[in-house]
Parts: structure tokens; sequence; C-alpha cells
């Protein structure tokens, strides 16, 4: 190792410190500004030392909000309901359609399933809006616009890439000679495929869920062009959200905690699988 | 009955054609040796029988019925893979009673069985461990455990010793045998090692070029090789081979060797004049330092200890090399380097054409009429 | 049979979302040859390529192309620095340097679209700890996004904010799988720093800096959520990228086969890149996995 002098020491502690500083200061501000009534917040110059209240939690969850105009009804739990429901939906469906796909990808090697593979990589790449704008005039005629099924369905464009190109390199990771054995053995394909191939793939799995689930989650484009308020989820309805509170920025704070607090604890539980995950395995070894 | 019976089995990957039209047949009980070199398609024998792969061409019959286009899971086989295949998330006690709870039973039936195979083979005290916290002794016995546990009718070793060190597979070398008999499963063994051959087969089946070149007992293989390379593949140091030709005369022939010659009596006349190899297994050479008949002057270069046997480095008058070996104690007295003379057992002597590599064997009746 | 029909039986559901995605794509290509105007649907009549040769005099999208490549090339090049850096800070594990790579995540991991929000609220000019700080600094009238000088600088920096982490994180697990020798060998022989930098540890990390810059380029020339959610364009057309540029042509002025035509052009770029990325990839793969 070269040796670390101590004004080298110095300038990596400074540099790391301003790093930090960049990449955590908004997340910690907007957390205190969801804590601020918003006198609080109007006040200038701004400051780290205040009366902390749950005001802004309790409007959001009660749905009500006081204004001095009158009360107002915020949908915003709805919203986060609906993340809630269509990111899990999505990871359900991707893994139902997802997995075993992923293991014909990696045990047979067939020209259908290159091309399904790759076409699915490809339009993981593709303009997202390309597939979205003729789908929304499609789905207005097939009844699907502004469902839960709908919007399920085309999450499959982030979840399933994830899942099969994940999953299918733990498949191809495993010995098929542990599969043979086990057939042998005298179980049948589907017991071998349900006892052998899924638990030892599990971390794959898990690892594929999680960021489908995060992914799914901070989606924004899909459901703002194909879902009207009842089925927004929380990206597309703190976005209105902010447009209707007026100028209730405390609110707008606790809003946006409350959209980013599940997927950053998820990713904090499941940051060890992040890196394979986000490159689509791309740079595991 | 006949256990085992493959017909003209046929299989290519891609366009490399592994195993061509090749047969063969085991009794109930018997334990046949699979033996050739790296890559001749041994283990895709097995898969084929297993079921693991299909057959392009020819019938594979168990116990008298095809199994072609039967899952792996109903021909009732039990197979040790080279590597193991274990199942790395399975206890080794689950690993072992996964061929019972296919076949059904009371889990204290199971329980039982799975304690009887692991204490018979020595890992009972390990059955609580996943694979990778046993040895790869241990390992290797608890794939056996597993092949053998539901005394499948058909028994595929696949190369079992290959990943074991030195002295567990002199060991299970030993053991093997009577755990064979003890099942009485009719067993194809594949392995690379003509030693395992020699000690496990009744039978060994030579496989070269996509078929069996010779199917025999291990004795037979080793003094009766129907050609080179079945004479080339068994002994250690390997046969010597020692290019001539066989010359008739005085109503008898003898085998003109780069100058030197050793007499092979009448059985050979009818390939009088035959460009040939003579092939010696060194231990058919005795060493002395005095000439008698017959026996060819050679000049001693080196002698090296190998497994309480010696080897001695040979030249023949025109400096052909040649191996002899003889036990440790008897060699004395022929360790000096220098001159020397060989005498050869002429019942041990083979003879391989030069062009085929094909045996050539001596005429018996002429014999009886000298 | 069974063994045969298996792998397509698993791959079916794949397969339909495959054509559930081909056929709006399909659409898509149509549309682009069409006039179509959800507002005067009895105008609606085939015209060929005449939608994107109306492009080639068109300054409106002359300006997408050159905003959209601006983007792409202030994010890359300013996040592929900026992440290269962090990952030399972070490279000696150790229980520090893994805990702060660690809480870098945390942007990655906000929807782009609620980064945005953040960011907004920090730079309003009533309120905003941004505003008030750069103020303090002398730039008393900054207007961040809403400023024609200022708004690309601005949504640069969210897109910073939200991406850096991502090639940092992938760098680091390149720089932390580097093998050891050529740096204890270049030690030994007493090889300046830059040399080791410039000669070994850049080269030998070359596949995950492609890896992470194909994945952001197809990523940044395709922004929306940042920037629809910060300005939707504006100010003026200042941020007019492709995507956001086809959505208003498609929900605002309703030009079905303009909006088309124009996301068509952006798959032409992106099937390039994606293409390049693929290439790449497969590569890694045959590498990490090796030839069995």
């Amino acid at each position: 190792m070269h040796h670390t002098s101590t004004a080298e020491r110095i300038l990596r502690g400074f540099l790391l410190t301003l790093v930090l500083l960049f990449f955590l200061f908004p997340i910690f501000w907007i957390f205190l500004m969801s804590f601020q009534t918003n006198e609080d917040i109007l006040r200038i110059p701004p400051s780290l030392f205040f009366t902390p209240t749950l005001e802004n939690y309790i409007a959001l969850i009660s749905g009500r909000l006081s204004t001095v105009a009158g009360d107002l009804d915020i949908a915003f739990m709805r919203n986060l309901w609906n993340s809630v429901l269509l990111s899990s939906l999505s990871v359900g469906v991707a893994l139902i359609l997802g997995v075993p796909a992923a293991y014909a990808f990696a045990r047979f090697k067939f020209r259908l399933g290159e091309n399904i593979a790759f076409t699915l990589l490809s339009f993981r790449f593709a303009p997202p809006l390309l597939v979205l704008l003729p789908l929304s005039l499609y789905f207005s005629e097939l009844g699907l616009s502004d469902t839960y099924l709908g919007l399920v369905w085309v999450y499959q464009l982030i979840a399933l890439p994830l899942i099969l190109w994940i999953v299918r390199g733990y498949f191809e990771d495993i010995s098929p000679d542990i599969e043979n054995a086990y057939r042998i053995d005298g179980h049948s394909w589907a017991t071998t495929f349900r006892k052998i191939a899924i638990p030892l793939a599990r971390p794959g799995i898990a690892a594929a869920s999680l960021l489908a689930f995060i992914f799914c989650w901070n989606n924004f484009v899909f459901a703002l062009v194909l879902a009207s308020a009842d089925k927004q989820p929380v990206t597309v309805g703190a976005l209105a959200f902010v447009t209707a509170s007026g100028i209730q920025y405390g609110q707008v704070a606790a809003a946006i905690v409350l959209s980013v607090t599940p997927t950053l604890m998820l990713a904090l539980y499941a940051q060890r699988y992040l890196v394979e995950g986000l490159s689509l395995g791309a740079v595991k070894g | 009955m006949t256990a085992l019976e493959l017909n003209g089995i046929s299989k290519s990957f891609k366009n490399d054609e592994v195993l061509s039209g090749l047969s063969l047949s085991a009794e109930q009980g018997e334990t046949v040796v699979i033996f050739g070199p790296s890559g001749t398609g041994k283990t895709v024998l097995l898969r084929l029988i297993s079921g693991i792969y299909d057959p392009d061409d020819g019938d594979i019959r168990l116990s008298g019925s095809s199994v072609i286009g039967i899952a792996p899971e109903r021909r009732g086989v039990g197979m040790a893979f080279q590597n193991f295949a274990l199942y790395p998330h399975m206890e080794a006690a689950e690993n072992i009673a996964s061929p019972l709870q296919a076949r059904g039973g009371t889990s204290a039936q199971i329980a039982e069985k799975v304690r009887d195979i692991a204490s018979l083979l020595k890992i009972d005290h390990v059955l609580s461990h996943r694979p990778k916290e046993l040895s790869n002794g241990q390992k290797q016995r608890t794939a056996l455990a597993r092949a053998l546990v539901a005394g499948p009718k058909i028994l595929l070793l696949d190369d079992p010793l290959r990943n074991v060190d030195a002295k567990l597979r002199f060991e299970m070398r030993l053991e093997l045998p009577r755990l064979l008999r003890e099942f009485q499963s009719t067993t194809l063994y594949v392995t690379q090692d003509y030693k395992e051959a020699m000690a496990l087969g009744d039978r060994i089946a030579v496989l070269l070029d996509g078929g069996f070149a010779q199917v025999a007992t291990p004795e037979d293989i080793y003094r009766d090789p129907v050609n080179l390379e079945v004479a080339k593949l068994f002994g250690d140091p390997t046969i010597n081979l020692i290019p001539g030709r066989i010359v008739a005369a005085n109503g008898g022939t003898h085998a003109d060797l780069a100058g030197s010659t050793i007499d092979l009596g009448a059985g050979y006349a009818h390939a009088a004049g035959r460009e040939i190899y003579a092939g010696i297994r060194p231990e058919a050479i005795s060493i002395s330092q005095t000439a008698s008949e017959g026996a060819l002057p050679v000049e001693l270069i080196a002698v090296t200890p190998l497994n309480e046997r010696v080897v001695m480095l040979l030249h023949l008058a025109d400096g052909t090399e040649f191996f002899a070996s003889a036990p440790e104690e008897g060699a004395a007295g022929s360790r000096e380097h220098g001159p020397a003379f060989a005498s050869i057992d002429p019942a041990a002597l083979l003879i391989f054409a030069r062009d085929s590599g094909q045996r050539i064997q001596p005429q018996t009746s002429n014999r009886q009429t000298v | 049979m069974f063994r045969r029909a298996l792998p397509y039986m698993l791959s079916l559901p794949a397969l339909v979302v495959c054509i559930g995605i081909l056929i709006p794509f399909g659409t898509a290509v149509y549309y682009s040859t069409q006039r179509y105007n959800l507002s005067f649907p009895q105008a609606r009549a085939f015209i060929g390529l005449e939608n994107y040769t109306d492009f080639l005099s068109d300054s409106a999208f002359w300006n997408t192309i050159e905003v959209s490549l601006l983007y792409t090339f202030l994010t890359v090049t300013l996040e592929l620095l900026l992440g290269l850096g962090i990952a030399l800070l972070l490279r000696k594990p150790g229980r520090f340097n893994n805990m702060v790579s660690i809480l870098l995540l945390l942007p990655l991991m906000t929807a782009p679209a609620i980064a945005a929000l953040m960011w907004k609220l920090m730079t309003n000019p009533n309120f905003g700890v941004l505003s008030y700080l750069i103020g303090l600094i002398g730039f008393d009238d900054f207007r961040w996004a809403s400023s024609p000088s200022s708004a690309l600088f601005t949504v640069v920096l969210v897109d910073m904010w939200v991406y850096t982490p991502f090639i940092m994180i992938l760098l680091l697990a390149g720089l932390r799988s580097l093998p050891r020798q050529p740096f204890e060998a270049a030690e030994l022989d007493g090889v300046p720093r830059s040399f080791v930098f410039f000669r070994i540890t850049l080269p030998m990390l070359m596949p995950y800096i492609i890896t992470a810059t194909l994945f952001r380029l197809l990523d940044s020339i395709q922004q929306f959520d940042i920037i629809y959610a910060m300005t939707q364009g504006g100010p003026g057309d200042k941020l007019m990228v492709f995507q956001v540029q086809s959505y208003l042509e498609f929900f605002q002025y309703t030009n079905v086969g303009r909006s088309a035509a124009l996301l068509m052009v952006l798959w032409v770029i992106t099937y390039v890149l994606s293409n390049l990325f693929v290439k790449h990839w497969l590569k890694l793969r045959e590498r990490a996995h090796g030839h069995a």
C-alpha cells in the first residue's frame, strides 16, 4: 500500500464530507421539513432548530387538509396504497411468468428463447413512451385504461426483464447434474423444479424481486400516461399534490418522505444484491 | 437374466458422433467397468442409460424391457456422479433419503434405511451436515449411499473415485467390491484408471472410437488384448512395442527386431514377411548378467523404483529403448548399469500388425503338429 | 415429446408479454407514417415519411436534438467523472467506506420524479434552502430551474444527484474485483501513482466503465421523469428533450403521427446504443460464466 500522508488523509476526509453532504443533505432536509409548520418553513434564514410537529403527517393520513380557505380532501393515502398494490402485484405476476421462462432460457438453448430474452432486453432500453402512447389508445378500446389489471400488465415491462435476466444467471450457475441426480432418484420434473431449482436460485429470485419492486414503485411515466387519479401511485400523485396543496409545503415534504421510505428501507436491506441487479448481472463475478 | 442390454446405441452432439452402434449386455449382479481414455463417451453412455440423454439410434433394455422414451425418474437406476452432484441445500441424510422419498414409505422406514446405509459407508456421524461441511471423501460416500440406498436394478457409477485423494481411492477400491456384492446391483462403473478397472470389474469393456474394442475379464484383457490400442491402455510402464518383421527360417519363424532376433516357434508361419510390432510387457522380461539361450544382449541404462518394483530402462543393440520391470527384491544383481542380457517369456509375446494395429494370433494347430 | 415441448411451455407467458410489447411498437411505427391528429380524426391519412421529412426543416425538432444530446453529454460525462472519483475515494474496503457507499445508494433508490420534487422544494425562491445558501455567496436572484439560463444546470444537477451513485457503485464493484498483483508489482517497482492510474487502473476498469456508460447513455437520452416533474420541458423549450416533447405532442397537441415519428427517431438512437451494449454485455457474461 502507498504510504498515506496526513495531508492526503485530510484531503480525502474533506472530499468525502462534500460527497456525503451533496447526496444526503436533500434527504435530510426534506425529512426535517416534513416535521415543520409552514411558518417554520418560510422563515428566513432557514434554521435547523424548530419544534417538530406531526401535523403534516396527520393531515396526510386522515386525508383532510385544513387551510384558511377551508377543508380539502387529499387522496395521498390512496396513492400510497396504489403504489403498494401495483408494485406487489406486478412483481408477483412477473415472478409467475418470469421464473419458469428464466429457467427455460438457462437450461435449454433454443432459438425462440434467445429471441424472447433479447426482445425483452432491448425493450428494457427502448423509450417507454413508444409503447405507452399507442397502448393508451388500445387500452381505451379494450376497457383496460385506468384499471389495475392494465397497469400491472404494462408494469411487466419493468419487472419481467429484471426477473428474467437476473434469475436466469442464477439458474445457469446451478450444475445441471444436481437436477439430473434428483430426477434419477425418482422425482418428476415438476418436483425437481420446485425442490431443487427454485431453492437454489432463491437468492437471485429475492434480489430480482426486491429490485423489481423498487423500480415499479419508482416508476412515473407508465402511470402518468395510463392511470387517472384514483389508480395513480405516489410518484404521479405527489406531483399532482404539489399543485393541489397550494403552499402547504410541509405536507408536500411529508408526502415525499412517505413515498420514498419503503424503497429506501428495501434498498438498505438488500444492498448487497443491488450491484448485480442494477447492471442486470453484467458485472457479476 | 440379462439385466442390461444395449443394442446399436448411437449418439451425436452437433456433428460429433460420440457413440456409434455400441452394444453390450450385463448379467444380474455383474460389475462391468467401462474403461477408456477421457473424451471417449463413457459418461455419455451412462447418461443414455439413466435417461438424461436420449440415444439417436439403438435400444436400451433394462431387465428385458426397453426404456427408450421413458423419463429418468421411471427407470429405477441409481447413479453416482463424478462431481458428486449432492443437493447443496439439504443435509447429507436428506440427500440419501431422496430416492426413498420418491418411492414412498413412512419417514421412520426411510430414516432407518438411511441410517443403515450410512453406517455401512461410515458416514453416520455426518448425516446432519450440509454438503459444503463434508470432506471430499464424505461427499463421495454420501453420493454413493444415495445411489445405492433404494437398491436400484442398475447402478451407474461415473468415475466416483476421480475427485478423491489417493489414500481414499485405495480404501474405496478395496471396499467397493464388497459393497456391490452386498447390494447385488448390476453395476456399470466408469473409470479411466486401468488399475481401478482391473480391481473392480467382473468384466472390462474398453471404449474406443465410439464402440467397445474389447469386452472381457481383466485377465483376458491384459493377457490377450485384441489390438495395439487396448494393449497400450493397461500396464505401467506401458507395454514395450518394438518394431520388426516376421521372418520364416528353418521351418519355424522368428521376429527380426532392430537387429536382435526372438524365436517365435512355428505358430506365426502364416504371417511370415509382415511388418509387426512385438509387444512385450515389462514384467515378462527378465534381466541377468549372464547370457542364456535366446537372451538378447542389451545395455542397462537406468533403474527407477516404482510401487515395490523396479523399472529398468534398456537399450537394444541398435539403441531402441524399452523397459523391463521386476520385483524389488528379486532384481538383485541385475542393477548394474552396462551390458546385460534380457530373456523374454515367449508365451507373453504379443504380435501386432504394424499397419492396422490388430493382433496377429499364432495358429495353434500348427504348433500342435510341431 | 414432453422434453421437446417443455422449454416452449415454460416461456409461453414471456412470449405473450413480448407480443404485447411488439404490437404497440408496430402500431407506433404505423402511426409515424400517418397524418393523425386526435382532434381532426377525419384528416387522418397515410403520408409515408412526411412526418420525418418535416422534421428536417423544423426548428423545434432540431432544438429537441440539440437539448437531448447536450443533456446526455453533460449528465453522462459529469456523472462518470464524479462517480469514478467517489469510487476511488471508497476503494479500500472497510467499515466506514462500505457504510458511505451504502448511504450513497439512497438517492439512486429515490424515484426520479420524487427527487425532482425534493429539489424543487429546496430551490423554491421563497423559502428554498438552496436559494438561501446561494444568496449568501452572492447570487441574489438565482432562479434555478425557472430561469432559462440556469434551468439546464439545475436539472443536470438533479440527474447527477440521482444517477451518480449508479456509476459509483458499478465502478466500485469493478475496482474491488481487480486482481492485486499488478498493483503490488507496480508498488515494488516504485512506479509513480499517476502512471499506475492511467496505465493499470483505468485500462483494467474499462469493461466496467463501458457498462456503466452505456447504461447511463441509454437512460439519459430518454430522460423524462426528472425534466417533466421539474419544468415540463420549459422554461420555453429550453429542456424539450425527446420524450417530453413527444409526450406533449401527443397529449397537448394530440398530434399522434408526429409524436410517434419523434419517438421512432429516439428509438433508432437507443437501438444502436443498446445493440452496442448487448454485444459488450454478452462478452462479459461469457467471461463470467465461462464457456461451459
